[in-house]
Order: C-alpha cells, then sequence, then structure tokens
C-alpha cells in the first residue's frame, strides 16, 4: 500500500488565516456541519484514516497531534482521497474556528 | 498555475467583471486567488488540470443571482453554477468550459418543510446533511433518499438525476417545482409556483400549459435558486433481505425476478445489484489481496468473496409501510428470490424507534459516506469516473452488457466495479472506472478505455443517463436520432434564451454560438 501523504504537507502553502474582528465560531460545531459527515463514526474520511493510524484515533477530534495549520492546508488542498475545500463552502473564518477546534488550542 | 481564460475574455476586462461582482456578493464572497482556482477542480479527474475555474462567486440569494447573471452578460463571462459541487466522478465543482466563473450556490442553505403533505422547499446549498439533521432535530417523521455520496446536495443531485435506494429512488422524479433565474437574469418558477400565492407549488407538478421542470435538469437553461421535493412518510416497518447470488450467470434471473416484483408493485425500493468489488473496495484496498499490478484472478476473487461473504452478484431488497402489509408482503418476495437459488438470503427487519444499525443507512433515508471509500482502492491517491448507460431491464441483455464490459477491463488491466440499478422501466449499469492517480502508465489507459465503453454500449444502442465533463460531448454525439435532432434542438433553445452563451456553455454537450469551437476540446 502506498502511504498517503499525510505528514508531509508543504506548510508554506497555508493560505493566510482570514484577518476577521469578529468573535471566534463555536468549532465543535461548524465542524459538525462541514467536516462531520466524513470524519465522525462510519464516515469517509474515519474509515481511511483507520487504515493509517491508530484506529481508536482515526475520528479527527480523538486526534491530539493536528495543528491550526496542518488542518487549514488540509482542507484547502486535499489530502489523500480528501477533495479540497473552497472557501465558498468554507469561509476563512469557519475554518479558523475547525482548525482551532482540531488543534485544541487553548485546552 | 496561471490562470486560464474563457474565450475572447481579457484580464482587463474580467478585473471590471470582478469588480462588479464584488459589489453585489461583497468582497468576502468573490474568490480569485491561485488558491481559490484549485480548490474548484476536479480531484477524481483523470487530469485535474483541465476544466480549470477562474474564480468563484458565493451568493446568498436568488436577488443576487439575478445580479451576477446580468453582470456576466455585460462583461460576457462564462458561469458554472454549483450546487454543493460535490459530483464525484462526473466533475466535482469544476466548469466544463476552462475559465468559467463558479457560482457557487453552497451558502444559499435555505429548508421549508411543509409536514403534513412531506414537501421540502430547498436552495441548492442544502446538503443531505444539513436536511437530515434539520428533520432529526424537530423530530419530523420525513425521510430522505440518500445517494451512496451523500456529501452533496439534495437538489443538485435531482438536478442531475441522481439517485437513492427507497421507494423514492428516483430522485428527479419527486421534484416538484422550481424557482429558476433564466439567463437574462429574469427569474421564473414553474408548476403552480407561476400562480402568485397558490398554496400547490410543491404539490402539483404540472400548472397550466408546458411544464418546465425537466427542462432546467442536466441543462443550462437556468440557475435553480429554489425547488420543491417531495419527501417519503417515514414507515412503521422496513422489512427485507440482503441477497448473494453465486456466479456471473446469476446476474440474468435475478434481473427478471426483481423487475418483475417491481413492475407488479410487490417491490417498490430502487435497489442496485452489484459485484463483489463494489462492496470489497469499500472494505479493503488492492494491495491486501495482490501485489502491485497483479491481476485479481478467479482465485483471488474467491479469496476476497470468501472473506467477506459475498456473492459474485449481491442486491439488498426492502418492503416499507405498515407492518401488516410488509409481513403479508414479505413470504412473496422470499419465495421468488428462493426460486433463483441464492447463495445466501439475510433477512432484515427495521421498526420504528429501532435504531439503525451502521452500513443500513442507505435504505432508510441516512446520509452516507462510507461508499467513497472505494477511492482509495489503490491505496494511495485515487478516485473514481461514472460510466453509466441505460438498458432495458432484461437479464439477458445485462449479462450480455456485462461480459462486454468485463472483456474491456481485463483488456486494460482495469478492476470491474459494475452493478445495475433499477429505474421505473430501465437499469442503468453503473460502472465506477477506479482511478490510480499515483501511477501515470494506469492513467493513460483510462480515456481510451472510457471511450472504448462508450462506443461498445453505442453499438448496442445503450448510451449514458449522466457524464462526466470530459465525455458530456460524446456522450451527447450519441444522441443522434435526425442528424442529432435533440441536440439542435436544445442548441435552438439555448442560443434563444442565452444569446451571449454566459451560462454553463458545454453542458451536457450543449454549446450556445458564442463558445461553439469549443466543442470537443
Amino acid at each position: 500500500m502506498r502511504a498517503a501523504p499525510i505528514l508531509t504537507l508543504a506548510l508554506a502553502a497555508a493560505p493566510a488565516p482570514a484577518q476577521t474582528q469578529q468573535p471566534m465560531l463555536a468549532g465543535k460545531a461548524v465542524f459538525g456541519e462541514k467536516c462531520g459527515m466524513c470524519h465522525r463514526a462510519d464516515g469517509m474520511g474515519t474509515g481511511l484514516l483507520a487504515r493509517r493510524v491508530d484506529p481508536k484515533v482515526a475520528e479527527l477530534e480523538k486526534r491530539a497531534d493536528l495543528t491550526t495549520d496542518y488542518v487549514r492546508v488540509a482542507v484547502r488542498t486535499g489530502i489523500g482521497n480528501m477533495p479540497w475545500l473552497s472557501r465558498g463552502e468554507v469561509s476563512d473564518r469557519q475554518l479558523d474556528a475547525i482548525a482551532s477546534y482540531l488543534a485544541k488550542d487553548g485546552k | 498555475m496561471s490562470p486560464v481564460y474563457p474565450p475572447g475574455l481579457t484580464p482587463a476586462v474580467f478585473a471590471r467583471a470582478l469588480a462588479a461582482f464584488e459589489r453585489i456578493v461583497g468582497a468576502e464572497a468573490v474568490f480569485a486567488a491561485p488558491e481559490d482556482r484549485d480548490t474548484y477542480a476536479d480531484k477524481f479527474a483523470i487530469d485535474d488540470s483541465r476544466h480549470r475555474a477562474l474564480a468563484g462567486l458565493a451568493p446568498t440569494s436568488a436577488a443576487q443571482v439575478q445580479a451576477i447573471v446580468r453582470i456576466a452578460n455585460e462583461f460576457r463571462i462564462p458561469l458554472w453554477p454549483i450546487s454543493r459541487g460535490k459530483n464525484l466522478g462526473y466533475g466535482y465543482a469544476a466548469p466544463e468550459l476552462a475559465g468559467s466563473v463558479v457560482v457557487d450556490l453552497s451558502r444559499m442553505k435555505g429548508i421549508e418543510i411543509d409536514v403534513e403533505n412531506g414537501v421540502a422547499t430547498l436552495e441548492p446549498g442544502v446538503g443531505f446533511y444539513d436536511l437530515y439533521d434539520y428533520l432529526q432535530k424537530r423530530k419530523i417523521p420525513l425521510w430522505l433518499s440518500v445517494p451512496g455520496n451523500s456529501w452533496g446536495s439534495v437538489i443538485g443531485n435531482a438536478l442531475d438525476r441522481g439517485i437513492g435506494y427507497t421507494p423514492y429512488g428516483e430522485n428527479t422524479s419527486k421534484l416538484c417545482g422550481l424557482e429558476v433565474v433564466l439567463p437574462d437574469g429574469d427569474l421564473v418558477r414553474t408548476g403552480m409556483g407561476a400562480a402568485t400565492g397558490a398554496p400547490t407549488w410543491g404539490l402539483y407538478r404540472y400548472g397550466f400549459g408546458p411544464a418546465w421542470d425537466q427542462m432546467f435538469v442536466q441543462s443550462n437553461f437556468g440557475i435553480v435558486t429554489k425547488a420543491n421535493i417531495w419527501l417519503m412518510t417515514e414507515p412503521e416497518q422496513v422489512r427485507g433481505m440482503d441477497v448473494e447470488m453465486e456466479a456471473i450467470e446469476d446476474l440474468a434471473p435475478l434481473i427478471d425476478t426483481i423487475g418483475a416484483l417491481r413492475r407488479e408493485g410487490v417491490l417498490q425500493q430502487s435497489p442496485t445489484i452489484g459485484n463483489w468489488l463494489r462492496a470489497a473496495n469499500i472494505l479493503s484496498t488492492r494491495s491486501d489481496w495482490v501485489r502491485d499490478g497483479a491481476p485479481l484472478t478467479d482465485d483471488v476473487i474467491t479469496a476476497i468473496r470468501k472473506k467477506f461473504g459475498l456473492g459474485w452478484w449481491g442486491v439488498s431488497l426492502r418492503l416499507y409501510g405498515r407492518s401488516a402489509v410488509t409481513d403479508a408482503t414479505y413470504p412473496i418476495l422470499e419465495q421468488a428470490m428462493r426460486a433463483i437459488t441464492p447463495l445466501s438470503i439475510k433477512p432484515t427487519l427495521w421498526r420504528r424507534g429501532d435504531p439503525i444499525a451502521p452500513g443500513q443507512g442507505g435504505w432508510m433515508g441516512v446520509p452516507m459516506t462510507f461508499p467513497m471509500q472505494n477511492a482509495n482502492w489503490f491505496g494511495g491517491r485515487g478516485g473514481h469516473l461514472g460510466f453509466s448507460p441505460i438498458m432495458p431491464q432484461s437479464g439477458r441483455l445485462a449479462l450480455e452488457q456485462f461480459r462486454r464490459n468485463l472483456s474491456r477491463y481485463h483488456e486494460y488491466g482495469f478492476d470491474p466495479q459494475m452493478s445495475f440499478a433499477f429505474g421505473e422501466r430501465n437499469l442503468i449499469n453503473v460502472n465506477a472506472v477506479l482511478l490510480n492517480k499515483d501511477d501515470p502508465a494506469f492513467m493513460k489507459k483510462v480515456d481510451p478505455f472510457m471511450r472504448a465503453m462508450i462506443v461498445d454500449a453505442k453499438a448496442h444502442g445503450y448510451v449514458e443517463y449522466r457524464a462526466h465533463l470530459d465525455y458530456m460531448d460524446a456522450i451527447a454525439s450519441t444522441y443522434d436520432f435526425n442528424d442529432h435532432a435533440l441536440l439542435r434542438l436544445n442548441e435552438r433553445v439555448k442560443n434563444a434564451l442565452d444569446p451571449k452563451g454566459i451560462l454553463a456553455p458545454g453542458k451536457s454537450g450543449i454549446w450556445p454560438k458564442a463558445y461553439a469551437p469549443e466543442r470537443g476540446k
């Protein structure tokens, strides 16, 4: 099996986070709406990640090694079999909330 | 990657158009950076550098869509509307004509439910998960008809004639009234919606005079900004069986038996018969079975089937409704299926209030994404392309089609994921051509394979109901009665409604005069 490049993203390619004065969105809720279909139980992303990481942490919300930059790049450039997501679908502000939630900022 | 401009558009004119678009939707809803263009490319394409968008726009209302269309006419900007852009296998969010501006409707998420009549009035950005969550949160007992990839838009799927697996599985036939922005920016409502204030927009399809709903399906005659779609009432019970058949030849009696039960009305859902690979490529990767490039021999196929308990063919059959009715019908279904000596029959039963088991949701309106794990069959970067000709509901003809297809798969060294989906009176022979984008030699064979499949099917009168961007012109050309009279009609309508050809040029092979030289490129 070819390893998908899950740990070798070029972080330099990360788009700049949105400059906003608006309050941070609720990351868990935004994650649920935008990502949950693939990255919670029985989703495509969870199923595929279970082949590459410890299945106990195949759901992204259970991971402890995600950084905000990593999440931003994965969403905008795609990763493995996951397609990229546009700013039309996930705004920069929403992506900030998702990335902070998954990176467990402040926790 | 440098921006690709459509024919006749200069960067200076485009900059003025972008400024005009920004005045309509705001700068935060105009996406024209190189990274933005990348996000509208088709990851599952043979070559995702083709069909490049020039920018994206994210309106939030029909009024904004009208204004966008008027600006596009003023500056001659080709637009490519998407609902959510999740049409994986057929083009994702990418436009047919490179340099088009994507009108990304994914922020239009309005939901209204007429619970009593089972009608959802939806904007195109509403995904299957959005609608499912909305209904669940409010405990509304209505069910969706979900496709195998439920990531996308409910309306977008119906507008591309996607299918589900319940009695409401032919999704486009459940549309009842659309709101559409025409290529000149006018706004029209079809059916009863044409009568201001009529409470019957979502209840009667046809209105008075010509009925236009299907005119806006798979077409480039308008941008649908709202639509009514019928939802089924949650049944008291779902009773059925998962059936496995041992041999390749069992496809014929399986189709003939199910087809007869459907025409009689015993079976009212839309089942899909799939081969062993359709299940195995979700549950495993190719390298679990053979080394790189080695063929899947009969012994390997036998091992895969044994591991997962699969027949050569499998199908899930479900009866929906009152317990008394489905309990009475089940023995009839069982008797008919046992008569064709299946490898196994596994009964299933769900009663209202029961939890829905993982993997069973597709038959009960629960959205799913796990079937897309087939994109990982080769272990690395993958994808799939759809090739889906329409056929008669005949076991003999389906078996012949399968054998022809299989010989092509073997000739090109591809693995055959094949299924036969039941329509009202037709079959759809769905081939998901699995891609290995880490292998350039492999990828070079995909386009010749696809074109050979198109020619093979056409030789028997079978043509596709839906096509990837790369094959829209090829498929349109197979509809060739009277020197392509249907295509000529479509293009007469197109040129009348859209004289500057700004709306989705090339969609379904329909090219306006302004971009006619782009046909076939």
